[in-house]
Formats: structure tokens, C-alpha cells, sequence
């Protein structure tokens, strides 16, 4: 089962892996972390202009880090944009990921997010530090395998 | 019950660095301790960490306090916009922590001596405080300050010498060290409801000890 852009991008021989269709029927696909700077320009230039949203999740404990760009080909005229899901995965103990900031400007908050809480390290990021929690954080929030710190206010908050 | 116990010859300065007569007038117990393993605070240009066998000697029950002696012509430094406008604090109901040496009486915030923690104990006066109780949480202070000695002096290690604080002082209150002030000012009962006939003083002493 492949889609539109995967074969396109098969096409032109850039390496990636088809994980499917979500339950609206959008292509995901999944991208190394090397491969992924020259990947988010081709789609730039291939016509998506818009990132529509950015995540990131903790795929399973001890597992990888995903990081998530839901990506729209935004024209004029258009009812039924064209859209894909892109996967990018990065091993927990050395999360590092190219920033699309470059790219898609609205990735700056998004993927600060993504680093305050999974620890994703964004290369090339402008101002990749806390955006939610206080600087002084240690450990990152989202992870399966953080452990709160017993803070008082956080239980007992009057 | 053990009280504190103070070396006056590895801790050299006096217990007045919580005030003692004034307290009664403020209703404000401050403590501002320094943050270094016997630190010479007079002589701040030599000081030498001494090694820790003179003090796990004298260690007893309780952490001996190592009160900052009370200075005099304290002004606030250092909490203009140049220097950030802002501090270094762990804020919650019943501990308030700064990294600055706070004037108990002036209130003057002196931000340039970093290396003394000041501790606010309940200034919303939620709890009745005896001297024993209060000298219970400063000495778990202490120990909770020696214990992070080494660690960043950040918001987050100030929130957890808070918290455990604060754990603490919920410890006492469930211990019935201290009450919950009746006439305080906001009666929320924020550490839960009292509980009755637990540790009345009606009662006597073996019951509650049973």
C-alpha cells in the first residue's frame, strides 16, 4: 500500500518508509533523522507550505522518541488540501533531530515544546530551552520513565 | 524529646540568627542559615571547607543549626532591573526560601549574599509554633542544606528542600507537634482536617503514647 508521495519520493530516491494511512486516509510516512533536513526542503519545494502541527511522543519505554509533522499543501481553489503525517523516530539516549524552523517557521514553539518535554535535541534550532517548565527542570516530563519529584504543590496545591 | 543540641565549638556562632525577642512582636520566624559545610561567614575571603569529620563527631539526633549571625546596615542589594529583577526563591504556604540574606526586622533583601539561605517559616501563621517545633524544622533545614551541598543553586533545588519542608512540617502536624492556629487569618486546612481526640491534651500522656 503506497501512497501519492511515497511514490513520488521513491521516484526521485529519497529514502523513507510507508507506515500507512491514519483513520482520515492521510499518508504517513517515516523519515530518519539524517535524512530529514533535505526531506522537509523537497517537500517545501514540492509544494507543502504549511506545517500544520508538530508533536512528539515517547513510543514506549526504554524505546524511541517520535516527533511528528503533520504537513498541508495549502492552495488557492483547493477543497481537499493535501496532506501528510511525517514520523521522524530518534534513539532516547541520543535524541537528536534537524529543526525544520528553516523550513516552516511555525515549528519555533512547537518544537521547543517537543524539547521541554521529551529532551529531543533540535539541531540548528534557534532557541532551543524550556518554553513550559522552569529552566532550572531537571528531567524531562512526557518520558515513560520520569518520575515526578515529590514537590509539595504540586499534590497540595491551596 | 530531643531538643537541639548545639556544638557551640563547630558551630561558632550563637543561636541568635533567629531573632529572639522580636519574634514575639513580628509573629515572623525567619532563619537565615549559611549554605556552605561551616563556613566561616566573617571571614568570607578564606573560606575553607573543613573536613566533615569535625561535625559527624558532634552530630546528634538533630543537625546542629549554623545560624548567620544578625548583621546590622543591611540594604537591599541587588534587585534592581540591571541584575534581572528577580530572585532566587521557593515559595509555598509555609516555607518560603531565598537565596539572599533577609533582614528579620528591616525586611532589607540583600541579594548579594548568595551563599546564605533564608528560610520564612508559616508567614501566614497557619500553625501554633513553639521554639522546639520551629528549631526542629530549621535543623531539618540544615540537613536538608547539607545534603544538597554540591547541587546547583536553582529554583529547582529550592523546591525540593521546600517540599521536603513541607513534608516535614506535615509530619509534625500529623506527629500533633504543632496545631493548626485557630485564629489564623485563612482557616483551609491545608495540610487536612483536624482530627479530633488525636493527641488531645486532655488526654494522658500514655494514652496517646498507646
Amino acid at each position: 500500500m503506497q501512497g501519492r508521495l511515497s511514490a513520488w519520493l521513491v521516484k526521485h530516491g529519497l529514502v523513507h518508509r510507508s507506515l500507512g494511512f491514519d483513520y482520515q486516509g492521510i499518508e504517513t510516512l517515516q523519515i530518519k533523522p539524517e535524512d530529514w533536513h533535505s526531506v522537509a526542503v523537497i517537500l517545501y519545494i514540492y509544494g507543502y507550505n504549511y506545517l500544520r502541527s508538530q508533536c512528539a511522543y515517547d513510543v514506549a519505554p526504554g524505546g524511541l522518541l517520535a516527533s511528528v509533522y503533520h504537513l498541508t499543501r495549502i492552495e488557492y481553489g483547493v477543497d481537499q488540501p493535501e496532506e501528510v503525517c511525517i514520523k521522524v523516530f530518534a534513539p532516547r539516549s541520543n535524541p537528536k533531530i534537524p529543526s525544520v524552523f528553516w523550513v516552516w517557521k511555525s515549528a519555533n514553539f512547537q518544537e521547543r515544546e517537543s524539547y521541554d518535554m521529551l529532551g529531543i535535541l533540535y539541531d540548528n534550532h534557534p532557541r532551543l530551552k524550556r518554553i513550559l517548565m522552569p529552566e532550572s527542570w531537571i528531567g524531562w516530563p512526557l518520558r515513560k520513565d520520569y518520575i515526578a519529584p515529590n514537590f509539595y504543590e504540586i499534590q497540595d496545591a491551596y | 524529646m530531643a531538643t537541639t543540641s548545639i556544638n557551640m565549638a563547630s558551630a561558632k556562632f550563637s543561636m541568635l540568627g533567629w531573632i529572639g525577642g522580636k519574634r514575639e512582636l513580628k509573629k515572623k520566624r525567619v532563619i537565615s542559615i549559611s549554605a556552605q559545610q561551616q563556613a566561616e561567614v566573617e571571614e568570607s575571603q578564606s573560606q575553607q571547607v573543613k573536613e566533615n569529620e569535625n561535625q559527624a563527631q558532634v552530630k546528634q539526633q538533630q543537625t546542629p543549626l549554623r545560624p548567620v549571625e544578625p548583621q546590622t546596615n543591611v540594604r537591599s542589594k541587588n534587585m534592581s532591573r540591571e541584575y534581572g529583577g528577580q530572585w532566587l526563591s521557593c515559595a509555598t504556604r509555609h516555607v518560603r526560601i531565598y537565596a539572599a540574606y533577609i533582614d528579620p526586622e528591616t525586611w532589607e533583601f540583600d541579594q548579594t549574599q548568595m551563599d546564605k539561605l533564608t528560610l520564612i517559616l508559616d508567614p501566614t501563621k497557619e500553625f501554633v509554633w513553639t521554639d522546639e517545633s520551629c528549631n526542629k524544622v530549621f535543623a531539618y533545614f540544615q540537613e536538608l542544606v547539607d545534603h544538597y551541598e554540591g547541587a546547583l543553586l536553582t529554583e529547582y533545588t529550592l523546591r525540593l528542600i521546600g517540599s521536603d519542608l513541607e513534608h516535614y512540617i506535615r509530619k509534625l502536624l500529623y506527629d500533633g507537634e504543632i496545631k493548626y492556629n485557630m485564629d489564623a487569618r485563612v482557616l483551609n486546612f491545608s495540610m487536612g482536617k483536624p482530627r479530633i481526640m488525636f493527641n488531645n491534651n486532655e488526654l494522658p500522656t500514655q494514652d496517646v503514647a498507646q
